[in-house]
C-alpha cells in the first residue's frame, strides 16, 4: 500500500518523544491514551499546525513544507472545538470545505447566498442533516447538528486522509456510531478516541503514554491488560 | 423538503460591499479631478520626510502643543468625571434598583440627547460668538458634548452587563447602593475604564479641529501652515502631535492596568490647571453676552423667515450623502486593506497607515484632497470617510489581534488560499462586533459633517458655519434643531441594528 504520512523521528518540545510512523492509503488507524498523552499534538503535527522541533514529515514522499495548496487539502481534520466559523450559515460552513478547490470569487460567491446547493444537499444527506438547516446559522444548532456540520464540511474537502481529534466525546450513542461510519469511509484516517471498546472497528491501534508512542498493533493482538496500562496514571 | 435559495450577505461579506461605493466617488474624483495640484501633493508628502527643524517654529508648535494638550486634558477630565455621574442616572438598572422603575432613566436619557447630538464644533462657535476667545469656551465645546455621549456609552454598559447576581443580592434586602457596588460596579469597571481612556484620544482631536477654526493652539498653527503651504513646518507639528499622542496612549495604557483611573484623572486635572497657568492661554471667567442672542430669538417674525431662507430637502439630502458615502468608505477601507496584504506581520504597517489617517484633523485633509479636485460632495465624503477609516482600522486590527490568527491557519491547512482563509477566518470572526461599531461610526460620521462641509459647501454643517458667521440666530436655532433631529433618528437606526446584530458596539 502507498504511504500517505510519514513521520521520522518527530518530536516537539516536551510534548512528544521521538516518534516514526507511517500511515497508508486504505489504513484506518485508531490512536489511543489518557488525558495529556499527546494524541492532540499527534494530530496537530499531521495536519502542520504544528511544526516538529525535530525530526522530517513528509506526505506522499515530498516534505510538508513543500506542499502546494492543492496538496494540502488532502489531508482533513474534524477539529475537537469544531471551529466552524460561527458567523456564518450551515451552507457557507460546508461550502468552505471547498475553498481550496475554488478561487477568491467563488469564496465571495458563497458568501453572498445558497452556492452548490446540490453538492452540499448530498453530504448533509450522508452525515443525516434535515435539508431545512441549509440557511440556518450554526449558532442556532444543538452540539450534535453543530458536529454533523463539521463532518459535512470535512466531506465535501474530500480529503485522502481524514484525521479526528476525539470526534465522538459529547455524542449520544446514535450520532457517535454515525460519525464514526463517516469518518472510516476515509481513504485514510487516523482518529484519536477515549473508547477502547470501538478499536475492532480499526485495522491498527497507536498508543501514546507521557508523549510516547508505546504501542502499535493490529486490534486482535492487544490484550485489556495492554489497554489498561495505556490509562494507568504513573 | 424543499429548499428555498436566496441572497443573504454573510456577515464578512457585509463589511467589504460598502466598498462598491467608491467606484462613483472615485469617478467623480477622476471627472472633476485636475493635475494642478499634483506637484503640492508631492510637496506635502516630501514634507513629511523633511520636517522643519526651525528654532523658532519649533518653539511656537510646542506652545501650540501645550495649548492643545491642556485644552484636551481639561476637557477630558471634567466630561469623564460628569459622564461617569450622569451615565449612572441614564441606566436603567440603577433605577430599577432604586425605586423598582426605569422611568427616571429614560427621562435623563431623553434630556441628554440634545447636547450629545451637536459637534463640538458647532458648541465651540457658538460659544464663542456668545463669550468671544477664552480657554474656556474650548473647554466648554467639548465637555457639553463628551459628557453627555459618556453618560449614554456608560448607561448602555451598565445595563449590558446587569450581573445575574443582581436579583439574588437584591433578595437578601440590602441597602440597594450596596446591592449596586457589589453586583454592577465590579462588572462594568473595566469597560468603563477602557472607554474613559480613549476619550482622551477624541478629546485630543477634538480639541485640535478646535484650533483649526480659530479657537488656539497646535491646529490654528497647523492651519496657517497649509494655508500658506509651508508643508515642513505642517509637518513638524504633526509630527509633534503624532509623538504626544503615542506618549498619551503609553501613559494611559500603563495608569489603565493599574486601575485607578479616578484618581489619575483628578491628579491629571490639577497638572492641567497648573500647567495652564504657563501657557499663553486665557482661563478667567468669560463674560457673555448671551442676552442679546436671547433677544434675538425673542422675535418670533424673524424665526418663520428664516426657516423658508433654506432649501431644507437639499440641504438635509447632501448631508445624508455625505454621511452615506463616509460611512461606506470608513466601513470597507479596513477589511480591503486587509485582504490586500493578509498576514500578521503586515497587520502593523495596516497600524501605521490607520495611525496616519487618523492624525491629520479631517478638514486639513479635506482641504489637501481639495487641491487635486474641484469641491463636491464625494471629496467631502471621502476626506471624512478616510479619517474615520483610521478609527475603524484600529479597531478591526485591535480585534483581530485579541481572536488570533488560528482560525487563518486551520483554512490554509484545507488549501485555501491566505485570502480566502482571512476571509473566511478571522474576518469573519470579527465582522459581527466590526458591524456594530461600524454603525455606531455612523452617528459620528453625521455630527462630524460639521467640519467638511466647507468642502462641498453643502449640508446643514456648512450652513450653520455660515449662519453664525453672519450672526443669524434664528437660522442657527433651525439648523441646530435639524442636526438634533438627525442625529437622534441615526441613533435610533443605529440601536436597531445593533439589535438586529444581536451586538451591542463596545463604543470607543
Amino acid at each position: 500500500m502507498t504511504a500517505l504520512l510519514e513521520l521520522h523521528q518527530v518530536s516537539l518540545d516536551q510534548r512528544l518523544q521521538s516518534t516514526s510512523l507511517t500511515i497508508r492509503a486504505d489504513e484506518r488507524v485508531v490512536l489511543l491514551g489518557a488525558s495529556g498523552a499527546g494524541k492532540t499534538t499527534l494530530i496537530q503535527l499531521c495536519n502542520g499546525s504544528l511544526k516538529p522541533s525535530k525530526g522530517s514529515i513528509q506526505w506522499r514522499g515530498q516534505p510538508f513544507a513543500s506542499l502546494t495548496r492543492h496538496q494540502r487539502r488532502s489531508i482533513g481534520t474534524l477539529w475537537q472545538d469544531l471551529r466552524l466559523v460561527e458567523e456564518l450559515s450551515v451552507v457557507q460552513n460546508i461550502n468552505s470545505g471547498a475553498l481550496g478547490r475554488h478561487g477568491l470569487l467563488w469564496a465571495l460567491r458563497n458568501l453572498l447566498g445558497v452556492l452548490d446547493k446540490d453538492a452540499c444537499l448530498t453530504v448533509m444527506h450522508q452525515v443525516h442533516l434535515e435539508p431545512s438547516l441549509l440557511n440556518r446559522a450554526v449558532t442556532q444548532l444543538s452540539g450534535g447538528q453543530r458536529q454533523r456540520v463539521a463532518l459535512a464540511r470535512l466531506l465535501r474537502q474530500r480529503p485522502e486522509l481524514g484525521l479526528a481529534d476525539e470526534p465522538l466525546s459529547a455524542l449520544d450513542p446514535v450520532i457517535a456510531r454515525d460519525v464514526l461510519d463517516t469518518l472510516l469511509s476515509f481513504p485514510g484516517c487516523l482518529i484519536s478516541l477515549h473508547r477502547p471498546d470501538l478499536i475492532h472497528r480499526f485495522e491498527r491501534v497507536l498508543g501514546l503514554r507521557n508523549g510516547a508512542l508505546v504501542l502499535d498493533a493490529a486490534p486482535e493482538t492487544i490484550s485489556n491488560s495492554q489497554l489498561e496500562w495505556l490509562y494507568r496514571r504513573s | 423538503m424543499a429548499v428555498q435559495t436566496f441572497l443573504k450577505p454573510a456577515l464578512p461579506l457585509l463589511t467589504l460591499l460598502p466598498g462598491l461605493c467608491l467606484i462613483p466617488v472615485v469617478a467623480i474624483l477622476v471627472r472633476d479631478g485636475h493635475g494642478g495640484g499634483l506637484p503640492l501633493l508631492i510637496q506635502f508628502a516630501q514634507g513629511a520626510l523633511q520636517p522643519s527643524f526651525d528654532p523658532n517654529l519649533l518653539k511656537n508648535l510646542w506652545q501650540g502643543l501645550q495649548i492643545t494638550l491642556v485644552i484636551a486634558v481639561l476637557s477630558w477630565g471634567i466630561s469623564s468625571g460628569l459622564g461617569v455621574i450622569l451615565g449612572f442616572l441614564g441606566s436603567r438598572t440603577l433605577w430599577r434598583t432604586v425605586l423598582g422603575s426605569a422611568w427616571p432613566a429614560l427621562l435623563f436619557r431623553r434630556l441628554l440627547s440634545p447636547f450629545r447630538a451637536i459637534h463640538e464644533l458647532i458648541w465651540g462657535l457658538l460659544l464663542l460668538q456668545i463669550y468671544g476667545l477664552n480657554g474656556w469656551v474650548a473647554i466648554a465645546a467639548i465637555v457639553i458634548p463628551y459628557s453627555a455621549l459618556m453618560a449614554r456609552v456608560i448607561a448602555d454598559q451598565i445595563d449590558c452587563h446587569e450581573s445575574p447576581a443582581l436579583p439574588v443580592l437584591q433578595a437578601t434586602g440590602g441597602p440597594a447602593i450596596a446591592v449596586l457596588m457589589t453586583a454592577v460596579i465590579p462588572a462594568v469597571s473595566s469597560a468603563i475604564k477602557n472607554h474613559i481612556g480613549h476619550r482622551l484620544d477624541c478629546a485630543l482631536r477634538s480639541a485640535l479641529i478646535l484650533g483649526v477654526f480659530g479657537l488656539g493652539g497646535l491646529g490654528t498653527d497647523l492651519m496657517l501652515s497649509l494655508q500658506s503651504l509651508q508643508f515642513h513646518d505642517m509637518w513638524s507639528g504633526l509630527w509633534l502631535l503624532a509623538i504626544a499622542m503615542v506618549v498619551l496612549d503609553q501613559i494611559l495604557g500603563s495608569l489603565q492596568r493599574k486601575q485607578r483611573i479616578g484618581g489619575v484623572i483628578s491628579v491629571v486635572l490639577m497638572l492641567a490647571l497648573v500647567w495652564s497657568a504657563t501657557l499663553n492661554l486665557d482661563l478667567s471667567w468669560p463674560s457673555g453676552t448671551l442676552g442679546s442672542v436671547l433677544d434675538v430669538l425673542g422675535d418670533n417674525h424673524n424665526a418663520a423667515a428664516a426657516f423658508f431662507e433654506l432649501n431644507w430637502v437639499a440641504v438635509i439630502g447632501s448631508t445624508l450623502l455625505i454621511t452615506l458615502m463616509a460611512s461606506c468608505i470608513a466601513t470597507a477601507v479596513p477589511p480591503l486593506l486587509l485582504l490586500l496584504w493578509p498576514s500578521p506581520r503586515s497587520l502593523r504597517l495596516q497600524s501605521l497607515i490607520w495611525g496616519a489617517l487618523r492624525l491629520l484633523p479631517t478638514p486639513l485633509s479635506a482641504l489637501l484632497l481639495l487641491v487635486m479636485a474641484k469641491p463636491s460632495l464625494p471629496l467631502a465624503a471621502l476626506a471624512l470617510g478616510l479619517h474615520h477609516s483610521g478609527v475603524m482600522g484600529r479597531v478591526l486590527i485591535k480585534d483581530i489581534r485579541e481572536t488570533g490568527f488560528g482560525s487563518a491557519q486551520t483554512l490554509e491547512r484545507c488549501g485555501a488560499t491566505v485570502r480566502m482563509s482571512w476571509l473566511y477566518g478571522p474576518l469573519a470572526e470579527v465582522s459581527r462586533s466590526y458591524l456594530a461599531y461600524a454603525s455606531y461610526r455612523c452617528d459620528v460620521i453625521l455630527r462630524d459633517t460639521v467640519v467638511v462641509g466647507i468642502v462641498g459647501s453643502a449640508g446643514l454643517g456648512w450652513q450653520l458655519i455660515d449662519a453664525l458667521s453672519s450672526f443669524h440666530w434664528w437660522l442657527v436655532a433651525w439648523l441646530v434643531v435639524a442636526f438634533i433631529g438627525l442625529t437622534l433618528l441615526g441613533e435610533t437606526i443605529t440601536e436597531r441594528w445593533q439589535q438586529r446584530l444581536n451586538c451591542k458596539a463596545v463604543v470607543l
